[in-house]
């Protein structure tokens, strides 16, 4: 759990810290939908050069991006090698026929077996997935004596190539910007400038005030709670749940064990802090001040008008060429 | 010895990569026979962390806790795949501080067998055990049927004490059993433990505040300070020798009392009362 870097806010002091959140969540909300209209790999390579800028101008170091975009990476992996593996049009830039006979079949077992019993001594796995695979398909094309067995075409074609490099930096922009969002806005900014921004729902009865309020206290438990799951789950396991091991019957008892009292504690949890807001006479929808009032300044102007060209920009690119 | 700690520190890693020492080059040995120990210490001096290094709850950053022989170190599941943790912790229980939170059952009966019925004891068994503990911890059997949510706090806290001693653990270890207890359940609670270290011939460690408790109760005081263990010895020792302003604790009230008594009196008793008639008889003899 310690790896979630989606959410969370990081101290600094660049210029993306400065801004004002409606202008940080409005820029985002743009620049996603720019990502989203565009449909042609050259397009998006001058998107993904747009946020690297951001992220250079910005000073968020890219390596703390990468660990955010770590949980992702089995899903861009998979939609990559699917699409360039399935995606049959435009035209062929590698054709190369896999023969798998006597002899090789017993290698490419053996390279398999190798890698999942030695795949947990490795520091890449991805890395090393991916220097198995290449190794079975060399062998499968280079060393072939003996009878073949059975053989299957291993073709590349261009749509297949800019479709799985398109879809992957459209993951990776998407991961990217929402990830630079929470990362320079305090969870309290973020609600406050999403409660700005939703105030026009007002006009069709939302209370977009209550919304911001549901959101930043839901923010506000999540540690708290995952301290006190981490809690229940330690006088549990005194109590000899081995959440680690057992049967599945075993599992959905551990699993009970923990989540009941999750529920009792996160009831009581909300009937204090009710009581506390009451407490300090807490009136929904009363009209209130805020110690930190957001200010809109010239540079938050600058960035919501490059974001609009941006989606203007790849409308007009979209529609002519 | 049961419990062996060699040169054990725990580190807690925050998510900024920061680090933070809980606990910091602890060597201590505990026995399973007729200890009673007391743990003190200010509030975030390590003593909740090091207690749950006593059934491999925690494993150590660095350095070893051998628990009935088998060797708890940094990544032990990983290291040693056929290492069974499990059993320990029945044999050394653990109280938390806040053990109402634990209880997750229908009927206070089944959160009580629930530890012993992990441990693989019998249903009849377990449920014998139950019968016997809700007596010893102040409750009676009315209360086997009752929804452990409906009782109030002292009762919880009583109940879930229960689920632990119906584990039958060699070692018991206490987070502050006491807190929240009006004084003559605390009492009772305390005779409790005291009876299953007499009667029972086993150890019992308890962390607390308040040092009446450890001057009366303990046969064996450790004091720890910003996750270190500065004492390890008798209580008597501690009071009348040891600069205990240093670690921010006082005088159990008998001695502040004497100490008081000696000072007006002008008189210096022979020895230390151990309770209130001792002082008592101390008192008449000088007068």
């Amino acid at each position: 759990m310690k790896n979630i870097i989606i959410g969370q806010y990081v101290p600094g002091s660049s210029f993306l810290y400065k801004m004002d959140p409606r202008s940080k969540i409005l820029a985002l909300v743009l620049l996603m939908i720019s990502t989203f209209i565009l449909r042609d790999v050259l397009h998006i390579f001058i998107m993904l050069t747009l946020v690297l800028v951001i992220l250079k101008v910005g000073g968020i170091p890219i390596g703390r991006i990468a660990k955010g975009l770590r949980p992702i990476m089995i899903l861009v992996f998979f939609t990559f090698t699917f699409q360039v593996l399935f995606v049959k049009s435009g035209t062929i830039l590698y054709d190369e026929v896999l023969n798998f006979t006597l002899y090789n079949l017993p290698i490419v077992i053996a390279l398999v077996f190798i890698f999942f019993l030695t795949k947990r001594f490795m520091r890449y796995k991805i890395l090393f997935f991916v220097s198995i695979v290449a190794a079975i398909i060399l062998t499968s094309i280079y060393f072939t004596p003996g009878t073949l067995l059975f053989d299957a075409n291993l073709q590349v074609y261009t749509d297949g190539v800019s479709g799985a490099f398109f879809i992957m930096i459209r993951l990776v922009i998407i991961v990217t910007l929402s990830t630079i969002l929470t990362l320079t806005t305090k969870p309290t900014d973020l609600t406050l400038g999403l409660e700005q921004l939703l105030k026009p729902l007002s006009l069709i009865r939302i209370n977009s005030e209550e919304i911001a309020l549901i959101i930043s206290i839901a923010l506000r438990y999540i540690p708290t709670l995952l301290d006190e799951a981490n809690k229940i789950m330690l006088a549990q396991t005194s109590r000899g749940v081995d959440f680690s091991e057992g049967k599945l019957k075993d599992k959905i008892m551990q699993v009970i064990s923990l989540l009941v009292p999750m529920f009792i504690i996160s009831f009581q949890r909300s009937d204090d802090l009710a009581n506390a807001m009451e407490a300090r006479n807490f009136i929904p929808g009363a009209k209130r001040t805020r110690l930190h009032v957001l200010s809109w300044q010239l540079t938050d102007t600058f960035v919501v008008l490059v974001s609009t060209l941006a989606v203007a920009s790849s409308i007009l690119v979209n529609l002519f060429l | 010895m049961a419990i062996k700690f060699e040169q054990v520190s725990y580190e807690y890693i925050g998510v900024d990569g920061s680090s933070y020492k809980a606990i910091n080059d602890i060597n201590l040995d505990i026995s399973d026979k007729h200890e009673f120990i007391t743990l003190i210490g200010e509030t975030g001096s390590g003593k909740s962390t090091l207690v749950q290094h006593m059934n491999a709850l925690v494993k150590p950053s660095s350095g070893t806790v051998s628990i009935y022989g088998i060797k708890v170190y940094k990544d032990v599941r990983k290291k040693a795949k056929n290492v069974k943790l499990n059993p320990l912790r029945e044999k050394v229980g653990l109280v938390f501080q806040f053990p109402e939170y634990q209880l997750f059952e229908e009927t206070v009966l089944k959160d009580i067998i629930f530890g012993p019925r992990n441990f693989g004891v019998s249903l009849e068994e377990a449920t014998k055990r139950a019968k016997d503990i809700i007596n010893l911890v102040g409750l009676d059997e009315s209360y086997l049927e009752r929804s452990p949510f409906n009782l109030s706090g002292g009762e919880k806290k009583r109940v879930s004490i229960a689920g632990i001693l119906a584990m039958e653990p060699d070692i018991l270890v206490l987070d502050e059993p006491t807190s929240g207890l009006d004084p003559k359940g605390r009492d009772a609670l305390l005779e409790l433990f005291t009876s299953i270290n007499k009667t029972l011939g086993k150890t019992v460690i308890i962390i607390t505040h308040d040092m009446n408790t450890v001057y009366k109760y303990a046969t064996r005081v450790l004091v720890m300070k910003k996750g270190s263990l500065v004492f390890d010895g008798d209580p008597i020792d501690l009071f009348t020798n040891q600069a205990i302003d240093q670690w921010n604790l006082d005088l159990p009230d008998l001695l502040e009392i004497t100490r008081q008594l000696e000072a007006h009196l002008n008189v210096k008793f022979n020895k230390l009362p151990r309770s209130i008639d001792e002082l008592f008889e101390l008192v008449k003899g000088v007068l």
